[in-house]
């Protein structure tokens, strides 16, 4: 019995595109006896275009989101690697700066509060639940499957920010997923940028940069790719058949998200992972691997 | 443009310094930031050139430029900086610094993206991404833009057709306008 609880905040995505990544969550939060209660009315942090033109308005709303979770007991569960490094950076911000403070403290027209500990779900399977324990908790393990760890930008990055783990050589991803009995390859491209929300405005810019990803994952040999964020999913899943197309090459990597993996391992079924909403179709590697 | 005393305009610099909360004296031109960003290869000016541009007081000359609006905001620069310039945060405020004068940016899709989205914030309080891409398509005069991946995601119940109710609007609605009504009073960048 774990006795583990936290606030959720899902983010926007995973209430529309990133769906699975919810679903999945939840239900390995629940496999794993992690309470997880979600933060009532919660709004979006403004991502990248709040802070790109107006870095008030994206503390303010993050300060706000911050208050609110403080009606929820438990530290701030959060699954989108942005809202996450959104939310920590307004922590840290506000913690250093005492003008921006005062300015945000007068836009929410209230006190900031900064002691609630935000935590991204790496954070909690690798930390707090602990790798031994998960350990405990696998029934099926990944043998055999081949899993590309992608970081990104902003499960790292800046150094004095997120604080989860090395900035210019994280292992968190592959420590967790190698606890649910997978192997990971090693690859040049896991923190290179995949171009992130530019896939509204310049398509062809992400085009390019996920290419890069998708080429370095499939020359080291991996059979698919792991993430932990609905935008770097969106472009290498979503965009993948596109990345194809543009590149005449074919890449068949489908990306999953780090609670899609670990709650297989843990035995969850299918549908109880969402794995049906992937555009990439799993299903044939996880058959002809066993996994399913 | 020559550079010389009179269109070295340090008062701005100064605004973008305070805005991001990092100094642009500190930087030695190692070139660091340019070589690790993923971006540099779309922008005029590379991240380090923007700096230099910076201390030499010559804002427009990047305003002029794309450098900021092909910027993803991937923190690569200010992690390897050297000398811990915020090279990230400079770029958030150079952005902000072109948004407050609306130009004279050549980049406008990035900032109609922007826009669309911080509207869909005050409206909804969330985000929805049919909503998004609709708007911003129809704004950009790009209707077929990504017309095939609309009914795929649609099948997959990846599209969002109805938002949800937040209680928060109220609030919501607020943050804006107190931060609007701060920045007339001259008490916020
Ligand atoms: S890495 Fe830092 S010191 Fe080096 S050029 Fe870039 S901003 Fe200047
Ligand atoms: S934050 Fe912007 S300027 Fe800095 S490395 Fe990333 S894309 Fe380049």
């Amino acid at each position: 019995m774990s006795d583990l609880k936290y606030a959720y905040y899902p983010g926007c995505s995973l209430h529309a595109s990133a769906g699975e990544y919810d679903l999945s969550t939840r239900e390995l939060f629940k496999a794993l006896n992690i309470g997880l209660t979600e933060v009532p009315d919660w709004f979006c942090c403004g991502a990248t275009p709040a802070h790109n033109v107006d870095e008030l308005l994206s503390l303010s709303l993050c300060a706000k989101n911050l208050e609110l979770a403080e009606q929820v007991e438990g530290d701030l569960a959060v699954a989108c690697a942005a809202c996450f490094s959104r939310l920590k950076f307004t922590q840290h911000t506000l913690d250093e700066n005492a003008a921006k403070r005062k300015q945000v403290e007068k836009a929410i027209d209230a006190p900031v509060r900064l002691d609630g500990a935000v935590k991204h779900l790496l954070e909690i399977l690798a930390k707090d639940f602990g790798l031994d324990h998960l350990k405990d908790k696998i029934t099926k393990p990944l043998a055999g499957l081949k899993v590309a760890c992608y970081y990104g930008c902003l499960l790292t990055r800046p150094p004095e920010v997120p604080n989860l783990d090395c900035v210019e050589a994280p292992t968190i991803m592959e420590r967790v997923v190698e606890a649910a009995g997978a192997e990971t390859v090693v690859w040049t491209h896991r923190m290179e940028c995949c171009g992130a929300n530019f896939t509204l405005s310049r398509p062809g810019v992400v085009i390019q940069l996920s290419n890069a990803i998708l080429d370095s994952a499939k020359a080291a040999g991996a059979d698919c790719i792991m993430v932990g964020c609905p935008l770097c999913h969106g472009n290498l899943d979503i965009r993948q058949k596109e990345i194809e197309g543009v590149y005449s090459t074919e890449y068949g990597l489908p990306v999953f998200y780090i609670t899609q993996l670990v709650g297989l391992a843990c035995g969850l079924s299918a549908d109880k992972l969402g794995l049906d909403a992937l555009i990439v179709n799993p299903m044939p590697l996880l058959k002809e691997k066993q996994l399913l | 443009m020559i550079i010389s005393q009179k269109t070295m305009e340090l008062d701005v610099v100064r605004k973008v310094e305070a805005l991001s909360d990092t100094s642009v004296r500190r930087c030695f031109q190692c070139g660091k930031c340019s070589a690790g960003c993923p971006m540099a290869t779309f922008m005029d000016h590379p991240p380090n050139r923007v700096v230099r541009l910076l201390q030499l007081g010559q804002w427009r000359r990047i305003l002029a430029g794309r450098s900021i609006w092909y910027c993803a905001s991937c923190e690569t620069c200010s992690t390897r900086c050297p000398n811990k310039v915020h090279l990230a945060s400079i770029m958030d405020a150079l952005r902000k610094l072109s948004w407050d004068l609306d130009g004279p940016s050549k980049e406008s899709y990035v900032q109609l993206a922007n826009k669309v989205f911080l509207d869909n914030i005050r409206t909804y309080g969330r985000q929805y991404e049919m909503r998004l891409a609709a708007v911003f398509n129809v704004k950009s005069g790009q209707f077929l833009k990504d017309m095939m991946l609309g009914p795929k995601l649609l099948a997959k119940g990846k599209l969002k057709m109805f938002h949800s109710k937040n209680r928060n609007m109220a609030e919501i609605e607020k943050i804006f306008s107190r931060i609007e009504e701060m920045r007339k009073k001259g008490e916020a960048l």
